[in-house]
């Protein structure tokens, strides 16, 4: 039996992957090696998230979970270190950090190291701490609210609380004037809200991975998330406090892989209907 | 520069991350190489971990006179009986407080927080009192909210029959745009994550010294390795 040609709608159909990974490479290599400088508008959540950390009283401590996985760091790290900057620069607040993911611990230090916090006059344990990985995501949560020193009496390296300043006075979610949370997982963005907001009315700021956004949003339309960002709109953040970094670089790239995306989108239409109006199969 | 701690994170890290992301061309032994040690320091890692936190929240309380805690240990033994042919039944119980206890946390607030709540906050959408944009916008999302609610009423199928069936359609377009949401936005999650990588190689990785000459030499014999065994001159077999 003889080999059909392939028509040219064939062709397009079935481009290989391999040619279709190049080209995204390439697409997005380019504009790392030349940058367009697209534009980067604030968004209405990332502006409220600012917004609400900048309004925050002298004082006020931030109960902050570390809760993504080393996957989601390229995208929720810039974030996380860009609001770091905000809370750090601004001073007067007391970061308490935890982590419901148990990578957490070790991609806080990373983010430390790329904020410098001594560049800000902020120290560990006056300014800023992390009491480590807690596990059992939401019962982790409940256990932390109702009291920290009943769930862990140290630090993540085994100092303990009281040994800090910044834990004086902090025990209870009652406490916190403010909850952010970065993650990867949908049981830590939703398992806030029902542990801490719907509890003790903790305002909430929550970033998540972009996939995460649509379940996610209507938790914000219903008020019991302040602000709902995707760590996408990290560049939007670094704008803000002035701190261009990783997230303005990805905008550019972003942008440019999404416009081939569209087009592979349109090629694969154009395929489709031109197969189906030249006569060939559906 | 960087300390040679430093410097030898950021090899392995490199080349970890070309190794991973050559499977999108084609399976090799690099990739493989790469997938097996991930998982093997993924383990590893919760491992330590998993011994942390008993230490931490089971074993401290307990020697600072908390003696209750016995009963967490014991129920954490129990767990392990599920190797055990004859007495893997026993695994049940503590397992069971583990299900229990967390279903109790949820379900405390889960009435609240995504039943009443998002009731309430669709119901207070307004249509009068707003812009123009809004007040459209608004409909929309009254629309199709209601329309899909009833599509997923399956008890009566008469519902969706004749007429009716404009309903479920409104409901499955609704669906689909929400899906394409969802999809655009993973492809904006998955695109970041590549970005992330390829910014570390381009800005951390290349920047060391002979890391340029690194490069070009990991894509080659990553592109041999690609060669499927029979037609490379060697190896001829592949594991």
């Amino acid at each position: 039996m003889g080999k059909e040609s392939k028509t040219i709608w064939d062709r397009l159909e079935d481009i290989p992957r391999e040619v279709l990974y190049g080209i995204l490479i390439i697409t997005f290599i380019m504009p790392m090696l030349f940058p367009i400088g697209f534009p980067v508008p604030i968004s209405p959540e990332v502006q409220r998230w600012y917004n609400f950390i900048d309004n925050l009283p002298a004082g006020s401590a931030i109960m902050i979970d570390f809760g993504y996985s080393g996957g989601g760091e390229p995208e929720l790290g810039p974030m996380a270190v860009a609001v770091y900057h905000h809370i750090f620069r601004k001073g007067g607040l007391k970061a308490i950090t935890m982590s419901t993911s148990i990578e957490g611990t070790l991609l806080w230090d990373k983010a430390m190291a790329e904020i410098n916090p001594a560049q800000y006059g902020r120290q560990y344990g006056v300014d800023y701490i992390h009491i480590g990985y807690i596990t059992g995501t939401e019962t982790a949560m409940a256990a932390v609210g109702k009291s920290i020193r009943a769930t862990t009496t140290t630090d993540y390296h085994g100092a303990s609380l009281d040994s800090f300043p910044i834990m004086n006075g902090i025990d209870n979610a009652g406490d916190f004037s403010l909850l952010i949370c970065y993650t990867t997982g949908g049981d830590q963005s939703e398992g806030w809200v029902r542990q801490w907001y719907t509890t003790y009315q903790t305002p909430y700021l929550c970033a998540v991975l972009a996939m995460m956004v649509p379940t996610m949003l209507p938790y914000q339309k219903a008020g019991q998330i302040v602000s709902l960002v995707s760590g996408a709109q990290a560049g939007q953040m670094e704008l803000l406090v002035g701190k261009p970094a990783r997230g303005i670089k990805s905008a550019d790239v972003i942008t440019m892989t999404h416009i081939l995306c569209l087009v592979l989108v349109v090629v694969g239409n154009i395929a489709y209907f031109g197969k189906k109006f030249s006569g060939g199969k559906k | 520069m960087a300390d040679f701690a430093t410097v030898v994170q950021i090899w392995f890290a490199a080349l970890f991350t070309i190794w991973i992301y050559s499977i999108a061309f084609r399976d090799n032994l690099f990739f493989k190489f790469a997938e097996h040690t991930f998982v093997g320091a993924a383990a590893g890692h919760s491992l330590v971990y998993g011994v942390d936190n008993v230490l931490r929240y089971g074993w401290a309380p307990f020697i600072a006179g908390n003696y209750l805690y016995i009963i967490v240990f014991i129920l954490g033994l129990l767990l392990y009986t599920r190797y055990h042919g004859d007495y893997f039944w026993v695994s049940r119980f503590p397992l069971a407080v583990i299900v229990g206890i967390g279903i109790g946390l949820a379900m405390r607030t889960t009435v609240t927080a995504e039943f009443i709540a998002q009731i309430q906050s669709t119901a207070g959408t307004k249509l009068l009192g707003v812009d123009a944009w809004t007040a459209f916008s608004n409909l929309v999302f009254i629309i199709i909210t209601l329309s899909v609610v009833y599509y997923f009423i399956f008890t009566f199928p008469k519902m969706h029959a004749g007429g009716l069936g404009i309903i479920s359609t409104i409901a499955k377009y609704g669906m689909m745009a929400a899906f394409g949401y969802s999809f655009a936005n993973t492809v904006l999650s998955r695109y970041n994550m590549i970005f992330g990588r390829f910014d570390f190689i381009m800005s951390t990785w290349l920047p060391l010294p002979y890391a340029m000459i690194a490069l070009p030499v990991a894509l080659i014999l990553l592109i041999y390795s690609m060669i499927p065994a029979e037609k490379r001159p060697w190896p001829k077999t592949q594991k």
